[in-house]
């Protein structure tokens, strides 16, 4: 579904991503790990349009999309929800939830569109005549989730979802990303904290400088010394 | 007693235009960042339609009809302008291109009311008759442009806040790019941004044109006029736009009343400087709404 | 003194410059063309004013409109002190040039408060307004009867045809190019750049950019009234209509056109955007500014940095296939000097219970920290745990809340960042503050300004690139070689405290190998104090002295890196809850 292959990227003239090959299949969940800085977000920002890849593809269902602006990729069905829980802070929930749609045209009825999100996040239910701004940074979190839902994107990129939220509010949304992913859409999450998300991926990856340096189920990974030593700068030959 | 009326009135009537031409600053800036040099001489072409095609006897059906078809027109030409102004900022991040793309449609349009009527000055009769109050003979254009300067302040609230499109140049402005993840198409939205501040000042020329100075050169001073209610009120909030406009209005009416009609302009120029000094951010500035 | 030089771009627009304004006014006059002659006078005055605004623009970053309310100003009073009251043109040339620098002190006030486009519209405001208090004040200035002038022993032909005026118009526009070009070359032309490129950039090197808008706006006024004061004898007449807000914008329009801080553009864009609408339409006056109008448009959507912009972006692009001499560490390790140590006791750095709010959340909520002089201190956290923050306190880019902030024992607390800079602290960031306009060998250059030494030893061990450097720009550079040219920035500076934002951020291994040497060699060979804020960890412990770890805004652990990498605390905060 999501296939990436060999890309480069960067900040300006600043390299990052030194490389990646990733793919994707429907359904399935793949984590993307690594210390502060390995580029992690960076590689969700390039295959969402953000930043232009210097060399390497992405590819959504076999169709090239490298390059794409971002507001096109989401239109072919790839969405990136970005890190730090970004909503429009001055419109209601309900408005907000209704852009995420509004580019698919027409006049969707909103129960059915929005109802499953609405389900599983029901506090935004409670507040859908209310402006983002003044709920809590998790709530807008499961705002911006539900607004990328109604998108209906076949490929989901996550960035960071538990960041800056309140402990208890991180199942409710990783369980979502889950029946989510059940309904046969791809999910990429990214997240610092090894142990966040390991519970509901199928697959984890760890990077660091911009490579991919181990792949592993989560059980894998949970035993393997060698993250830590990622994670802790201390595996390399070079260090003292 | 009844002169500070008339200049509290004709304030008011005066003030609602640069108010207009404010709003329509806004709603450009809002969409896309960039504040349209051109829309002063957009405002004067509304009334140059309306000295071209009202006749000389006053036709109330005819000023109806015009009215909307002459905004519609303006619409138009404001959305070929706003994506020749927005086709350079694709290629090149040079900052400095759309002062010089907007200003260059304004004095390509401020030459061709040269080439049309000379340096000769056009005004336009009202077909309506002037209303009384409190004793005061009211112009009939001050209330009318009053009440469109209402008009669209609400319809604007209403686009911002009800209309799809409207959401979307809205959430524009609030979070770029959350918006093009969401799936906005940003030029296109931008487009739309500039015919509907073309809607405004189209609208706003044609129900102004019996007060205003229909002349080639006659644009900058709405340009400054509109910029600086605009800026008193916050750049980008409309109510700012709307409270602004009739206080640049009142103070210039107060100075060309004291002082001479040539001190006008630098009442406004004072009250922008101090402004700016004191309260950058304007009356009704929102800078935390914006992410930076 | 170091001599002023010029790279080989400069020179060649020099030279073309010159031959077009000398040609342009000596050629018609040659000729006899009385049209022409005219007609050139006004380009090359037009040309003075547009290349100070093109200074102005592109050099401060200053957006004025109202250059030609400066020029007018200057001409009108030259009008009315020898035309209406009397005196001599020597005295209304004065009184000319002394009111324009006033009125462009008084656009440099609104600048310390605002820039962009609200500075643009405040001076389009004036330069609307000017024309009409010119007409309102009809008393002083007779107003739109304008004021007839002549100076006749100034247009009086000295032989071939050329007068004594259209010879100071040459030396005028000659000299404002030759002054632009010498600027940028000098300290002075540097920092404004570097005021007006970075504001953060120019803070860090000891320099307040509101002081340097001030002297950039006093200078294209001084420029700008000389050319309004020869006005008066050139066309004999002043009338507010000759300077309405269409003057301003055309001076703007000339710089753009031509191509925003290219030292000939003004020159260019005076030329198309005069000659080509009165040449082709001089017969149909009113069709002239649309031309104009329509020229402006045009050459904007086709290119949009200008003629010259374009002409100099295809040239640099061929150039860029060919990399230049890197800028090697190697060299500046081989350096055989040493500096001796600092002594170990005392505080480089000291900060003690430092709090720093943004709304409600605490970035820094009590943070105590000591810095050995000539030590290597690491700085490491997770995202968010205040780090950055801590480096822009210390060096004055942000006022704290609460708590004290002290370097080499002097107390910084409320300093701000260019006075900080100037106790000789240095810093980098995390994206390079490299100067894109300047050149490589500038942008050393610039660093040696902060105390106008340009003898130290490091230009000296590089001088052998002064050469090349100086003929090319950073975007020549890979990004490892950025950051280490930033470095070396503050090394020559000679800044005895170094604070580097995230340094190792997008190097390769090799690459990061070689930063670490060059950071040990400021601390062990040049007694540098460097406190390195650091995602990389590997690089932290193989260079740092002593670490300090942040989260959440609080002090969690403080020593040697053997004792920091096996601090079980930090460990959970690397890896999250997987070994808690």
């Amino acid at each position: 579904m999501l296939e990436i292959s060999g890309l480069h990227a960067g900040y300006g003239r600043v390299p990052v991503l030194r490389g990646i090959d990733l793919s994707v299949a429907p359904g399935e969940i793949v984590l993307v790990l690594g210390p502060n800085g390995a580029g992690k977000s960076t590689l969700l920002r390039s295959i969402g349009g953000f930043i232009k890849p210097t060399a390497g593809t992405v590819r959504l269902d076999g169709q090239d999309i490298t390059g794409l602006a971002p507001e096109e990729i989401t239109r072919r069905g790839l969405r990136l929800v970005l890190d730090g829980h970004r909503v429009f802070p001055e419109l209601s929930v309900r408005d907000n939830i209704r852009l995420g749609a509004a580019f698919r045209g027409g006049r969707p009825d909103f129960e059915a569109m929005a109802g499953p999100a609405l389900e599983m996040f029901p506090i935004l239910r409670q507040k859908l005549l209310d402006p983002a701004r003044d709920l809590s940074g998790g709530q807008q979190q499961m705002l911006a989730l539900a607004q990328a839902f109604v998108a209906q994107p076949r490929v989901l990129l996550c960035d960071e979802p538990s960041l800056g939220i309140a402990q208890m509010l991180i199942p409710p949304i990783l369980d979502f990303l889950k029946r989510w992913a059940a309904l046969g859409t791809a999910v990429v999450i990214v997240e610092q904290q090894i142990d966040s998300a390991l519970a509901v991926a199928d697959r984890a990856v760890i990077m660091e400088r911009g490579e991919i340096r181990l792949t592993g189920t989560a059980a894998e990974l949970r035993q393997d010394k060698r993250v830590q030593a990622i994670y802790l700068g201390l595996d390399e030959e070079d260090t003292p | 007693m009844n002169d500070l009326l008339i200049i509290v009135v004709h304030g008011i009537g005066v003030g609602a235009i640069f108010a207009l031409v404010g709003m329509s600053f806004n709603v450009v800036f809002n969409a896309s960042g960039i504040l349209n040099f051109a829309q002063g001489n957009m405002l004067v072409l509304g009334a140059l339609f309306a000295f071209l095609l009202l006749p000389t006897q006053p036709d109330l059906l005819r000023w109806f009809i015009l009215l909307p078809a002459v905004a519609i027109g303006l619409a138009l030409l404001l959305a070929v302008q706003g994506y020749v102004t927005l086709l350079p900022l694709r290629s090149s991040v040079e900052q400095h291109s759309w002062l010089i793309t907007t200003l260059a449609a304004s004095v390509i349009i401020g030459a061709i009311l040269l080439i049309y009527q000379g340096s000769a000055q056009q005004s336009v009769r009202s077909p309506f008759t002037a209303i009384r109050f409190m004793g005061v003979r009211i112009p009939a254009t001050y209330a009318l442009t009053t009440g469109l300067a209402l008009f669209w302040f609400i319809a604007l609230h209403i686009f911002h806040t009800r209309v799809l499109t409207g959401l979307a140049i809205s959430a524009l402005s609030q979070d770029l790019d959350a918006a093009r993840a969401a799936g906005l198409r940003v030029r296109r939205l931008q487009v739309t941004a500039f015919a509907i501040s073309g809607l405004i000042v189209g609208s706003a020329g044609f129900v102004a044109a019996p007060v205003m100075a229909i002349a080639n050169d006659s644009g900058i001073t709405y340009v400054m006029n509109g910029f600086v209610a605009a800026v008193v009120g916050g750049l980008g909030a409309n109510l700012g736009a709307l409270v602004g406009g009739v206080l640049v209005g009142m103070l210039s009416l107060y100075a060309a009343y004291e002082y001479g009609g040539e001190f006008q302009n630098l009442v406004s120029l004072a009250l922008l400087v101090v402004v700016l000094m004191v309260r950058p951010q304007g009356l009704f500035g929102r800078q935390a709404a914006r992410r930076v | 003194m170091n001599r002023v030089r010029f790279d080989a771009a400069t020179r060649l627009h020099l030279l073309l410059g010159i031959i077009a304004v000398a040609g342009s006014i000596l050629l018609p006059a040659l000729l006899g063309s009385a049209y022409w002659t005219h007609n050139f006078l006004i380009v090359n005055l037009f040309v003075a004013v547009a290349v100070l605004q093109n200074m102005l623009l592109a050099d401060a970053g200053q957006v004025s409109f109202g250059q030609g309310a400066v020029f007018g100003l200057s001409a009108f009073t030259v009008g009315i002190v020898a035309g209406l009251w009397g005196h001599s043109y020597a005295a209304g040339f004065l009184a000319g040039v002394a009111m324009a620098v006033v009125l462009g002190l008084l656009f440099a006030l609104p600048a310390l408060r605002v820039q962009g486009y609200y500075l643009g519209f405040v001076t389009l405001s004036a330069a609307v307004v000017f024309p009409e208090m010119l007409v309102a004040f009809n008393d002083l200035t007779n107003g739109i009867n304008g004021i007839t002038r002549a100076v006749p022993a100034l247009t009086t032909p000295l032989g071939l045809g050329l007068t004594p005026i259209a010879l100071m118009v040459m030396a005028l526009a000659i000299a404002a190019l030759l002054f632009h070009a010498t600027l940028r070359a000098t300290r002075l032309g540097r920092r404004i750049r570097v005021a007006a490129v970075s504001p953060e950039a120019a803070m860090a090197l000891g320099i307040n950019p509101g002081a340097l808008r001030f002297i950039a706006f006093t200078i294209a006024a001084t420029g700008t009234g000389l050319a309004g004061a020869l006005y008066v004898p050139v066309l004999g007449f002043v009338s507010p209509y000759a300077f309405r807000v269409d003057l301003s914008i055309f001076f703007f329009f000339s710089v753009v056109v031509g191509g925003n801080g290219q030292l000939i553009g003004p020159v260019i864009g005076v030329w198309i955007l005069y000659l080509v609408p009165n040449a082709l339409l001089a017969d149909l006056a009113n069709y002239r500014l649309l031309g104009y109008g329509f020229v402006a448009l045009l050459i904007m959507l086709a290119f949009p940095d200008g003629v010259v912009g374009t002409i100099e972006a295809l040239r640099r692009r061929r150039r860029l296939r060919t990399q230049v001499t890197g800028i090697s560490v190697d060299r500046v390790l081989a350096w055989p000097g040493a500096r001796p140590r600092p002594p170990t006791q005392g505080q480089a750095i000291t900060v003690r219970g430092v709090r720093k709010t943004f709304g409600s959340l605490a970035a820094l909520d009590g943070v105590d920290l000591a810095v050995i002089p000539g030590s290597v201190h690491g700085l490491v956290g997770p995202n968010g745990s205040g780090k950055t923050t801590l480096l822009n306190v210390i060096s004055g880019f942000i006022a704290l809340n609460a708590g004290s902030v002290a370097i080499n024992g002097t107390d910084t607390s409320r300093a701000p960042a260019y006075r900080v800079a100037r106790l000789g602290v240095g810093r980098t960031f995390q994206t390079p503050r490299v100067l894109e306009e300047m050149s490589i060998w500038e942008n050393l250059e610039i660093g040696a300004d902060v105390k106008g030494d340009h003898s130290n030893w490091l230009l000296a061990l590089l001088a052998p690139f002064r050469t090349e450097w100086s003929e090319n720009r950073p975007d020549l550079l890979a990004h490892a070689q950025r950051r280490v040219l930033e470095v070396l920035r503050t090394v020559a500076g000679d800044a005895d405290i170094l604070l580097l934002d995230e340094p190792a951020a997008g190097l390769s291994a090799a690459e990061r190998r070689d930063f670490a040497r060059l950071v040990r060699f400021l601390s062990e060979r040049l007694g540098k104090t460097v406190l390195l804020v650091e995602h990389d960890l590997a690089l932290v412990w193989k260079v740092a002295d002593r670490i300090t770890v942040l989260d959440a805004g609080q002090v969690i652990a403080e020593g040697p890196p053997d004792t920091i990498a096996a601090d079980p605390r930090v460990r959970r905060l690397f890896i999250g809850g997987a070994d808690a």
